[in-house]
């Protein structure tokens, strides 16, 4: 008996000892096993002479002999998970990679245009506070572009939307996305709640802050009882959504001929938040859309009841917002799709 | 337009600053900043130089010793001019000039100096000076410089828009003040008198003039105006001409109405006559030009020919000149409309012709008219021999019915009738009457903006300020329609596209004639006006700006092109919204691993085919034979793509003779993006279960004549899966030419996948099905297994 502990307590030493060298331990671990547990190990060899005892002693000694089993077997499994352990830490040291080329690994990366972005930034704002969208039309006639917005001819506020006319047509290219108010309100019934998002365009020279071509977003509701009150607070809502940010606001008085009481909003500053700087022009504020409810004669204009509804109207220039949160200084650049700039957004 | 500070004040009596001026004016929408002059400076005070000293350290400075009247100071000066004796204007220790330059007490060269002796160029008074300002010596001293140089000025630039004509003039911006202030307007003082009229006037177009005040003025003196007229035309931009004319600009200045004086003995045959004129009819013009009219301009015109284009331009022959003894001065109002229509055709834009446009009022005529008349006898002698007034009488003043509530229930929030009545009475709208809730007001005559009740309202929010509105964040309920097309859709495909690393350009809708033609692309829409060749008309395709593109991104050592742009397109369908793709190059950029890889394609047909098909939103949309191709494609390397047999698209290898800007090929695409929402709308893949058993795999590879269109292949395939067998799906793994096939023999290999829904295959279930499906393309198209 004595035996047996003596040699359970040689192995379990021999066990402890291996890995303090380096080399050949998963094989040091086998050669223990086979010594004590092999065929001819020192335990099984015990076990061999089981067969000359007594009962009595058969089950003493036997059940003494598979608890050392046991005992040694499970040591013999730590060290090996032990030492595999350690191994495999110091396999993975030796692997360390160097790590520095794998951001220039260029998968391939598709970027949208900013100006898409931004308008789909914006129209999921305003979907989000109800509007429908609704895409109106680029070439338009002079009824749905003027007219109907109480633009007659001959009017001096023509002299700020410089028009391109079509040939052998009585067609024009749309010099706002307002036309879409006249079409929203002609297909639909109140109560409205839309924004027109688009392209219009301008006869004007290409410059730095110019450009025939451009995007706006239209906004329009109608309903029974829409105050201007009401008006002020969905722009407040979409600036500052859009910003993310609580940005102040100001309400000019100005004039549209399709809105009336009409006014400009100005923005605080996004770039030096009001101190004054060379794109708010040292003035502290933004001067970003025209606003306004709806003009009684653009319902007329629709066959709407102007006693029975009122309505407001909005439109933004979307480059100019664009230009403003991302701080680009020449409109150009928007449009000639250089590589170099629409991968940066 | 140019306003005076200094002439405002004139007209009403206020205490704001210039910059305090402008920002009240900018919130009551007219956009007002300072453009020159005014005292921008504090603690400037007027002072004698008592004695003057060389400085010992500097050959060009002196010390002065100046005083304040009561205190010396000692002031180190570099200017030549300064000279004891001299009243000059003293900058004291703090004082800031122009510029925000702080004035600190410190030593030059060793000698303290006490404040600055100041230039009327550190002033801001002038751009530039040789020297100190010298002020009149009777000055008293130490005396604020601004309160004693009466003569300085703020120059003010006002915006107006369209609907303000009434605001340009120092009277109009003076009744926006008096009115924000509540206030009255002071006028001129106006001296009016009785005329003979001696009905030498006739107005033959009365729908183009409602109002004609014609006046003769004999025995007058032509001369250059007094200084106080030509120093407040000259700030305001008018050039001095000669006291006459220079007295129909000053009133219109001030008033807002514009006036014209010919010279009487230039009118033939003592008549006065306004009309539309005759086609071809000319006038020589005060511009220099002759200008060539029609019967839609109305002119004034003796009995014989036109001596006026009506409120736009005079006529040279019967200008005032020097020897002008016989004035005749016109005051009168034009429809706005016929002034504008003439002003654009002939390209000529006049301070009358900018007033008449914006409308004038039939009564400021008459006060402008008698103010001119006044100043006229006052600066240049002579006397009125008769005077003759044409008015219409529906010339008559604007009565409009304004309901109190509605101005609450429309702003959105409570305003009373007496806030109402009150800014309403400074606007000078008179309430005369009330029916119950409704004020009866009557709009004088130069607010012709104020048509209707809403136009009252916005004049009562505008004055009473709209930051007095509320913000109301919880707003009304949403629209009741949907959205007219599936937005949805083109943000998918441009996240697909996104996603599969193609970025997205925006070009401009217009093309040059010789870009569309390079791509055999017609047009259908040429632009009228256009400012230059480049829009000269409508993109009739997204190609040409993508080209492009593709060509400044490789000036720009880019290889790798993937660009795709949504955008209107016009032709002759009309306009329609299109999805263009345009790709070339690698598909990816270059990395070192792709090398041992050998992963390095280049976009090709095929490789485009997959990236279509993969951002198409279903597998219904198929490849097919392009029966229509653009001839832009490589006729043979070309396909439609279609839905349920409804093309919606192209796509294909550009012609090798429009690729020369690259290695290799261009493919491009163009999707009918609305053709595909509308048919596609409101799709939804509905749930199918999965399949409980294993599928099996096959592969097979067989042998074809070139001749068979894989499309064929393909519909077989089809076919047999849509009989609900156990073929479940198929695909195309390997296609192989060799002379070892046979003559134009070629091999395809393809997967196939078997799966029963209620049990597992076994093999010889599968390996029946699939000689089914060889003995059925056999017998078709004469395919064979190959060995």
């Amino acid at each position: 008996m004595n035996n047996i502990n003596e040699i359970l307590k040689e192995a379990l030493d021999k066990l402890k000892n291996v890995g303090l060298k380096d080399t050949a331990v998963i094989e040091d671990i086998e050669n223990i096993k086979v010594e004590y547990l092999g065929k001819k190990g020192k335990i099984t060899e015990i076990l061999k002479t089981l067969s000359s005892m007594t009962i009595e002693e058969k089950k003493k000694i036997g059940s003494l002999v598979n608890e050392a089993k046991i005992e040694l077997n499970t040591a013999l499994e730590n060290k090996r998970k032990e030492i595999s352990n350690k191994l495999l830490e110091e396999k993975m040291k030796n692997e360390k990679i160097d790590i520095s080329p794998a951001f220039s690994f260029s998968f391939p990366k598709g970027h949208r245009h900013i100006i898409s972005k931004t308008i789909q930034d914006m129209s999921n704002i305003f979907v989000s506070l109800g509007f429908d969208v609704y895409s109106g039309r680029e070439i338009e006639t002079d009824w749905y572009n003027f007219e109907a917005l109480n633009i007659p001819k001959d009017h001096p506020a023509r002299d700020t939307q410089d028009t391109f006319y079509l040939e052998n047509s009585e067609c024009l290219l749309r010099t706002h996305t307002s036309p879409g108010q006249i079409h929203v309100m002609e297909e639909m019934k109140p109560p409205i709640k839309v924004i027109v998002p688009g392209r219009v365009y301008r006869n004007e020279a290409t410059d730095a802050s110019h450009s025939a071509i451009f995007h706006q977003i239209e906004g329009l509701v109608v309903g029974e009882n829409v105050t201007f009150s009401e008006l002020k607070g969905t722009l407040k809502l979409f600036i500052n959504r859009l910003f993310g940010q609580e940005l102040d606001m100001r309400f000019r008085p100005s004039h549209f001929q399709f809105t009336e009481p009409s006014a400009e909003v100005d923005i605080k500053c996004v770039l030096c938040g009001g101190k004054g700087c060379r794109v708010c022009k040292g003035s502290g504020w933004l001067e970003v859309l025209g606003c306004g409810m709806v003009h009684p004669n653009v319902f007329r204009a629709v066959k709407y009841d102007p006693e029975k509804y009122t309505g407001y109207a909005f439109g933004l220039g979307v480059e100019r917002f664009a230009m403003f949160k991302y701080g680009i200084d020449d409109m150009r650049v928007l449009y000639e799709n250089d590589l170099r700039v629409l991968r940066q957004f | 337009m140019k306003i005076s500070y200094n002439w405002l004040k004139e007209f009403v009596d206020f205490s704001l600053t210039p910059q305090e001026l402008c920002k009240m004016l900018t919130f009551l929408g007219i956009e007002t900043s300072v453009v020159s002059g005014g005292a921008n400076w504090t603690n400037v005070i007027t002072a004698k130089v008592l004695n003057k000293q060389k400085h010992p350290n500097a050959d060009k400075l002196s010390i002065c010793t100046v005083s304040d009247g009561t205190k010396e100071y000692q002031i180190v000066c570099g200017a030549p001019n300064v000279a004891a004796g001299q009243t000059i204007p003293l900058a004291l220790i703090g004082a800031v000039l122009p510029g925000n330059f702080v004035i600190k007490a410190s030593k030059i060269r060793g000698v303290s100096s006490d404040g600055m002796i100041c230039s009327q160029e550190e002033l801001g008074l002038a751009s530039s000076s040789d020297g100190i300002m010298v002020l009149d010596e009777n000055l008293p001293l130490g005396k604020k410089l601004e309160e004693v140089l009466t003569d300085i000025d703020t120059i003010l630039e006002i915006e107006i828009t369209t609907n303000r004509g009434d605001c340009l003039s120092h009277i109009g911006v003076a009744r926006e003040i008096a009115a924000k202030l509540q206030k009255i307007p002071a006028l001129p003082q106006i001296k009016t008198s009785k005329c003979v009229d001696k009905n030498i006037v006739d107005v033959k177009a009365k729908d183009l003039c409602t109002r004609y005040i014609g006046c003769l003025i004999t025995g007058v003196k032509v001369a250059p105006s007094p200084k106080w007229i030509t120093d407040r035309l000259e700030k305001c931009g008018v050039k001095s001409i000669n006291n006459i004319v220079d007295i129909t600009n000053y009133v219109m200045l001030e008033l807002g109405h514009p006036l014209h004086a010919f010279d009487a003995s230039a009118i033939g045959s003592n008549k006065v006559v306004i009309r539309r004129a005759n086609d071809n009819e000319k006038i020589a013009t005060l511009d220099g030009k002759t200008h060539e009219l029609n019967s839609n301009d109305l002119i004034i015109a003796d009995a014989v020919k036109p001596i006026a284009v009506a409120g736009v331009i005079g006529g040279e022959y019967s200008s005032i000149k020097d020897t002008t003894t016989e004035v005749f001065l016109e005051a009168a109002v034009f429809n706005p409309g016929s002034i504008r229509k003439t002003a654009r055709r002939l390209n000529i834009s006049t301070d009358a012709s900018y007033r008449y446009e914006r409308g004038t009022s039939w009564e400021i005529a008459e006060t402008a008219s008698w103010r001119a008349l006044n100043l006229i006898s006052e600066l240049a002698g002579g006397r009125v021999e008769f005077r003759e007034d044409y008015c219409i009488p529906e010339n008559k003043r604007a009565v409009i019915n304004l309901r109190v509530e509605k101005v609450s229930k429309l702003l959105g929030y409570d305003i009373d009738e007496k806030t109402i009545a009150n800014i309403l009475r400074f606007l000078g709208i008179e309430i005369n009457s009330r029916v119950q809730d409704v004020l009866i007001a009557t709009v004088p005559s130069y607010r012709n903006d104020i048509k209707e009740e809403v136009d009252l309202i916005e004049e009562i929010a505008r004055i009473d300020g709209y930051e007095k509105i509320p913000v109301l964040t919880s707003s009304s309920g949403v629209s009741s329609a949907v959205s007219s097309c599936d937005f949805q859709l083109t943000e998918n495909l441009i996240n697909s596209l996104v996603g599969l690393g193609f970025c997205e350009a925006m070009n401009y809708s217009f093309a040059e004639i010789k870009d569309l033609d390079r791509f055999y692309l017609k047009y259908s829409y040429k632009i009228l006006n256009p400012i230059s060749k480049e829009n000269e008309v409508l993109r009739s395709s997204l190609l040409c700006g993508l080209m492009k593109n593709l060509e400044f991104n490789i000036g720009q050592a880019c290889s790798d092109i993937k660009l795709f742009e949504f955008g209107k397109i016009f032709d002759d369908k009309g306009e329609r919204k299109v999805l263009g793709i345009l790709m070339s190059g690698p598909v990816w950029q270059p990395w070192w691993k792709w090398e041992s890889s050998k992963l390095n394609p280049v976009f090709d047909f095929y490789f485009a085919g997959g990236v279509i098909s993969n951002i198409l939103p279903s597998k219904e949309f198929m490849i097919s034979e392009n029966r229509t191709p653009a001839k832009y494609y490589h006729p043979g390397k070309t396909a439609a793509i279609v839905y349920h047999g409804k093309v919606v698209g192209q796509f294909g290898v550009l012609r090798p003779d429009l690729t020369d800007a690259v290695n290799g090929e261009i493919i491009y695409a163009e999707i009918e993006v609305e053709n595909i929402e509308k048919i596609y709308k409101n799709k939804v893949n509905s749930y199918e279960h999965i399949a409980k058993f294993p599928s099996v795999k096959r592969d097979i590879s067989v042998v074809a004549a070139k001749s068979v269109k894989f499309e064929k292949i393909e519909k077989i395939f089809k076919n047999v899966m849509k009989d609900g067998g156990i073929l479940k799906d198929w695909s195309l793994f390997s296609v192989y030419e060799s002379d070892k096939l046979g003559k134009d023999k070629i091999s395809y290999s393809f997967r196939l996948s078997y799966r029963h829904n209620d049990k597992t295959l076994n093999d010889n279930e599968v390996n029946a099905d699939t000689s089914k499906l060889l003995e059925k393309l056999n017998k078709d198209l004469g395919i064979t297994l190959r060995n």
